[in-house]
């Protein structure tokens, strides 16, 4: 286990380095002088400034100084300075991303409050109009954009029933919630969550259509097993057989699934962020691009990839303390 | 909207069409998914095809009196702009018509790239194994790494937004795809006892890949190939949401919503029709590419 858990670590810094190097030599892919397509964008730049960018952007530098470089300043926390609004990336990083964070956890949170019932009852009835209902909402899941559903929700929601924000932020909900329970203040909570309704949502579709599908067919699959149709014949109540003996390991196909909807998340943010203009690494991301603010693009590269890793790796692990089955493959 | 839509889909161990008890025509007759996704495929396809006769206008021309026309079933509309006319006095009608043949361009170019690229890649890996197969998987793994659409982006932010690096990011983002299932379906045929059979009898390499490997993987890569197509199509349209993708004045689905969302208060149908076009298309497809997994895999159907 020890011996498994040493290299599976192992693998992932090989990996995060790799992330470093092709984050690190990006300036130097891009066709022709990026600092010639920069300069061409603010004709107040002199030849000085365009020499002293081409240095700070490690142009001068071969590859390998350059990635050298980069992951040294990197691992003290230092990703370079932002070419239009000359801050450090590290703080603009570091003011983003509890947002997308706190999102995509709601996100997580919603796909499974709805994917865990609608699974377990398209299991239980079968072929019944709830569960063609189910292969409906799964089908339109993985066809609807995040960004189409979005701008339909903020239609119906914001604009004809005005019960919620059509964009905006209003600080984490998840604070909120001490406030709310501790001094009884639910507002104070409700006024930042409601904030998180319609994202959260636009995210967590396809999440609850793929896992309730999952749930369903694995349900299923555990339902026709001996020790549940033992605990039949013992007398447990049906909805104990369900929820304990068979949701327990009906979940766990799910888990698996976690690391790679991480990416998913990762991927969606970009574009819901966009939509509702939430200040996170998504979004940022997606302005740097436009203005061609490399070190900031740089920046959100490494920052998700690192993140989507580190993430595969704990589920990769979790999974084999929750499922012994798996421990020694 | 990532690959996550292929993940329930796991097409492993075809076995040989020879199997099939049905027809495909006749499976097909019996399904109400494969028939309703058929039918919404051929509905875009057609719009695409014929998109030039079908229109009634050019889709950049800009009429001001046409500007913020509502559609044609709405007070004040007429079947001058059947589906109304947009912020800049363009009819949408012409619009989303147009942009049904850019979707199935890209969708069409992307993944025809991406499953020979990996398909070949895929079958090289799992038929010689060693270190072609370390090498290519290192790559696969590599890629892995990063989340689909973070994929693009680096790639916009290297070459610039636009209608070619949107193909090559998106076809890059997919070949991995094509080149894991090929690899793993060539690798449990290759250990078949007629492979071994037919390399005894010295026939060459590559004609047994070619005449024994290839048609075993075909079904897993045309189920992949068609769910792959939806993901294109709502990738494209999301990228050229985000201006990153396909740029105006072409009419994108995604552009147009785009366009529209700053008058979702008042002008509510420049959105909705692009919106509607982009959910026909990729419901049509995922429909169809599920009825193809259960008639090329039935012990998925319970799925």
């Amino acid at each position: 286990m020890l011996k498994l858990l040493v290299s599976r670590f192992f693998y992932a810094c090989v990996i995060i380095l790799g992330v470093v190097l092709v984050v690190s030599s990006l300036v130097k892919l891009v066709p022709g002088d990026p600092v010639d397509v920069i300069a061409a964008g603010n004709p107040g730049m002199s030849v000085a400034d365009m020499d002293r960018l081409r240095e700070r952007m490690g142009l001068t530098r071969s590859i390998p100084e350059q990635f050298a470089s980069y992951l040294g300043h990197a691992v003290q926390g230092d990703m370079g300075t932002s070419i239009r609004q000359g801050v450090p990336v590290t703080k603009l990083i570091a003011e983003r991303l509890p947002a997308t964070a706190e999102l995509a956890f709601w996100a997580l949170v919603l796909a499974f409050i709805f994917a865990i019932p609608l699974g377990i009852a398209t299991a239980l009835k079968r072929g019944s109009w709830l569960d063609y209902t189910g292969t409906f909402i799964a089908v339109l899941g993985v066809s609807t954009p995040g960004f189409l559903l979005a701008v339909l929700m903020i239609l119906w929601f914001s604009i004809e029933l005005r019960w919620l924000p059509a964009s905006g932020y209003r600080g984490s909900a998840l604070l909120a919630v001490g406030k709310a329970v501790v001094e009884g203040k639910f507002s104070v909570f409700w006024n930042a969550f409601r904030y998180f309704i319609l994202p959260a949502i636009s995210l967590a579709f396809v999440l609850i259509a793929v896992n309730a599908r999952v749930i369903r067919s694995a349900m299923l699959e555990v339902l026709q097993q001996d020790f549940i149709t033992f605990a039949t014949a013992k007398g447990v109540p049906r909805l104990r057989i369900v929820l304990r003996h068979a949701l327990r390991n009906a979940l766990l196909p799910v888990v698996t699934l976690a690391g790679l909807q991480m990416g998913a998340l990762l991927s969606g943010t970009v574009v819901i962020e966009t939509v509702f203009a939430w200040p996170g690494i998504g979004r940022l991301a997606v302005d740097s691009i436009h203005v061609r603010d490399y070190p900031i693009i740089q920046a959100v590269v490494l920052v998700s990839a690192v993140l989507f890793i580190v993430l595969n790796l704990t589920v990769d692990i979790l999974y084999r303390f929750i499922d012994p089955r798996v421990r020694d493959d | 909207m990532t690959d996550i839509a292929t993940i329930p889909i796991g097409t492993q161990g075809t076995e040989p069409a020879a199997k099939q008890e049905r027809s495909f025509l006749s499976s097909l007759g019996r399904s109400a998914k494969g028939l309703t996704g058929l039918f919404l495929i051929m509905l875009v396809v057609a719009c695409a095809l014929f998109a030039r006769q079908i229109v009634p206008y050019d889709h950049a021309q800009q009429v001001i009196e046409w500007r913020y026309a509502p559609t044609a079933w709405q007070a004040g509309g007429s079947t001058r702009n059947l589906l109304g006319g947009d912020n800049m006095g363009r009819d949408i009608f012409s619009r989303t018509i147009m942009g049904a043949q850019i979707s199935v361009q890209v969708a069409l170019i992307v993944v025809s790239i991406a499953l020979v690229i990996g398909s070949v890649l895929g079958a090289l890996a799992g038929y010689f194994g060693g270190w072609i197969d370390t090498l290519i998987m290192r790559a696969v793994d590599f890629q892995l790494a990063f989340p689909f659409l973070l994929l693009a982006l680096i790639f916009m932010a290297v070459l610039g937004p636009g209608f070619a690096t949107l193909v090559m990011a998106l076809s890059f983002a997919l070949w991995i795809n094509f080149a894991r299932i090929v690899r793993s379906e060539t690798m449990r045929i290759r250990k078949l006892d007629y492979v071994d059979a037919a390399i005894t009898m010295g026939v060459s390499q590559l004609r047994i890949i070619a005449t024994h490997v290839l048609p075993n993987v075909l079904p897993a890569v045309l189920v992949m190939a068609t769910l792959d197509i939806a993901l294109v199509i709502i990738s494209e349209a999301s990228l050229s949401f985000l201006g990153l993708g396909v740029q105006p004045p072409t009419a994108s689905w995604g552009v147009m919503i785009a366009e529209g969302r700053d008058f979702l208060y008042d002008q509510p149908w420049i959105v909705i029709a692009p919106g509607i076009a982009v959910l026909i298309s990729s419901v049509g497809i995922n429909l169809f590419g599920d009825f193809l997994r259960d008639y090329f895999d039935p012990r998925l159907e319970r799925m």
